[in-house]
């Protein structure tokens, strides 16, 4: 039985510490080829297969420095805590059909939305802590943003998680039918774009416009914290990506679900991930106040609306 | 541009679009660029050709080919008296001040200077860019072959002339 | 004595010392910081305790909006960095008044529910909470959505900017 658990603890860290890299090797070479460039191609020897690794090496040797007007305490904790949220997130995703997931959890979509909600506090600890202006900037536009985007995000879990009927994430993903993906299309959107900027990921990368802010909260940042954000980021696609997978494109539904249904939802969790690196290479970013607007006025009334519609097929069903 | 969202799309097809169209970049350390035949790189210089006229020299328009040369007397066997020749001394061209017009090779009367597309002359101090005549002359090997002529163009004067001698006769 | 019972006991010294570090810090910001461990223990003790649905709302509502939203109030204002000594905290008084709401609060639960035997609950799953909610307790759920809604439309008058020629009696507040 510990053993079991250890396993099963073992296993989803392995995926914790793979899958962001490979997501980041992809984004390296997608968006170099989309914007006909090669991207990476010496690290080793085949097409730049071991750049993140050689990132890596890179970043352990780097200095960490801390400023002297510094928080210390708050600015070292920082990526700590943006780290942890994700990967116990990772802990509950199913990954194929029985009890192929980290911990049963009985509610497993509510425990994720808690704990990806806590991401905010390592932002604002390590903006504020930076005692850099740019950094207190990018941690407020980065507050304001993961408030008010939080919103159309639980609403639109919540749209899925009453279609089902169950709060666990195998069992959503168990009670999933083919037809759902027209009846909760305007939540799968929501939830995929406020998922975006809950990770902030472009076109919702106001809090680190590099362009504006140097890199907003992250700018003090050097060394392996600055590569904990890094992979914080990555570890955030995983997590936005499978779970817009498990909730509304069917996890591991498909031919021959019971022996390759594993397979078919880390496809559908990559092809999610596709199109968050295909959005950061076409799309421009958003404004603070056209963000703000997007939210608001249209994220917000759609999810409400699925929401209604939801409950109305499911009352009429019944 | 009426439907909204219509750049968004656009934006969209003209990244996928490019991410299937083999990129064209060149790894240029480990394969050679195609450079075009007659690119500027770097000044050869065919020795036996120079005459010490000087009119590269005084053309140059950042004065960075220097020339030596002294008189040598050359007995010509049957002439009345020896020959005066001129013999190159040293012929350097500094290419940290060089800026590739061209005009020394266009004004060289007895094409003793080609361009060479060889460009690979980097250096870690800027004084070793100043090349000598042996340097120079090494790079006669990496001259390409003059073009064809044109075939329907008109046809160069000794053509002419060797045949309007061979129609006089 | 469970291990259930120690790391209880263990988790409650952590969100009371979390909770004396929130009003004795000199440190605005980290006040705010030290929130968020009081009330993750909590939500701990929440979890150690079977009431799973319990621990994720205490993360969701407090450490996720509730500090966020008051730090990000303390950020737009004033958050310095180091001590803050312009602070006006009387040790006593509030020592006094804590100490003695705490042991007040501590001898009225003891006094009062001291004597029952509570059978162990079971795990309050959201489907537990949600039968409760919306079979016994209805009537007071909707009645609190509807005073929340009240004061949800009530904040948005409030913070309305008063359009000036339609409306000069609420000039009052103009400031």
């Amino acid at each position: 039985m510990t053993w079991e658990v250890v396993l099963r603890v073992g296993l989803v860290a392995v995926a914790f510490l793979t899958l962001p890299l490979i997501v980041g090797q992809t984004e390296h070479k997608v968006m170099a080829h989309m914007q006909a460039r090669l991207g990476p191609m010496y690290a080793g020897a085949f097409h730049g297969w071991a750049q993140l690794i050689a990132d890596g090496v890179k970043f352990a040797q780097k200095e960490d420095v801390t400023p002297r007007a510094a928080d210390g305490p708050v600015f070292r904790l920082a990526p700590a805590v943006a780290l942890l949220p994700y990967l116990l997130v990772l802990l509950v995703i199913p990954l194929g059909p029985g009890d192929l997931v980290g911990q049963q959890l009985d509610v497993g979509l509510f425990f994720v939305l808690a704990v990806v909600g806590v991401g905010v506090v390592a932002v604002l600890m390590a903006a504020w802590a930076s005692a850099n202006k740019y950094s207190l900037l990018g941690g407020l536009r980065a507050a304001a943003q993961l408030l008010g985007y939080e919103l159309p995000f639980v609403l639109s879990a919540a749209s899925v998680a009453m279609a089902a009927g169950t709060l666990s994430l195998p069992g959503i993903v168990a009670a999933w039918q083919p037809w759902w993906l027209l009846w909760q299309l305007p939540a799968t959107i929501v939830f995929f774009v406020s998922g975006l900027a809950e990770i902030r990921r472009p076109p919702f990368d106001m809090p680190i416009a590099d362009s504006e802010l140097v890199f907003g909260y992250m700018t003090e940042y050097t060394g392996l914290r600055f590569a904990f954000f890094l992979l914080a980021e990555y570890v955030g696609i995983v997590v936005i990506s499978s779970l817009t997978a498990a909730l509304f494109l069917g996890g591991w539904h498909g031919p021959w679900a019971e022996s390759v249904g594993w397979l078919w939802m880390l496809l559908k969790t990559g092809a999610v991930a596709f199109v968050v690196i295909w959005l950061r290479v076409a799309w421009p970013r958003l404004r603070e106040d056209q963000l703000q607007r997007l939210c608001w006025l249209v994220l917000v009334p759609l999810a409400l609306a699925q929401l209604v519609l939801t409950a109305g097929v499911r009352v009429a069903l019944s | 541009m009426s439907i909204p969202g219509a750049g968004l799309g656009k934006g969209l097809a003209v990244t996928l679009k490019t991410l299937v169209t083999p990129s064209t970049t060149q790894q240029y350390p480990d394969v050679a660029p195609e450079l075009p035949p007659r690119s500027r790189g770097v000044i050869a210089l065919r020795e036996e050709n120079c005459t010490v006229c000087m009119l590269c020299s005084r053309e140059c328009p950042d004065w960075c080919i220097y020339i030596d040369s002294h008189k040598e007397e050359v007995v010509v066997p049957g002439a009345a008296r020896p020959r005066q020749r001129n013999v190159l001394d040293r012929f350097d061209i500094d290419f940290s001040l060089c800026m590739y017009c061209g005009i020394c090779i266009e004004v060289c009367p007895f094409d003793a200077l080609y361009w060479s597309p060889e460009f690979e002359y980097a250096e870690y101090d800027i004084r070793d860019l100043m090349h000598d005549k042996d340097r120079l002359g090494e790079w006669m090997a990496t001259v390409p072959p003059p073009p064809p002529h044109d075939p329907l163009g008109e046809p160069s004067k000794e053509e002419t002339a060797v045949a309007k001698r061979a129609s006089a006769s | 004595m469970t291990l259930q019972d120690v790391l209880l006991a263990v988790v409650g010294l952590v969100a009371v010392a979390g909770g004396v570090a929130v009003v004795s810090t000199r440190q605005l910001v980290r006040a705010g910081l030290w929130l968020v461990v009081a009330l993750g223990a909590v939500a701990v003790e929440f979890l150690l305790l079977g009431a799973e649905f319990a621990a994720w709302v205490q993360v969701l509502i407090y450490v996720g909006a509730v500090v966020v939203l008051l730090l990000f109030a303390v950020m737009l204002t004033r958050a310095p960095i180091g001590p803050s000594t312009d602070l006006d905290r009387p040790a006593l008084p509030a020592v006094l008044v804590g100490a003695a709401a705490g042991l007040g609060l501590a001898a009225l639960f003891v006094g009062v529910f001291g004597q029952f035997q509570v059978p162990s609950p079971a795990v309050g799953t959201a489907e537990r909470i949600g039968d409760a909610v919306f079979g016994d307790w209805v009537l007071p759920f909707e009645v609190l959505s509807i005073l929340l809604l009240a004061a949800l439309v009530g904040a948005i008058v409030l913070s309305r900017p008063s359009a000036p020629q339609e409306t000069p009696v609420a000039q009052g507040s103009s400031r």
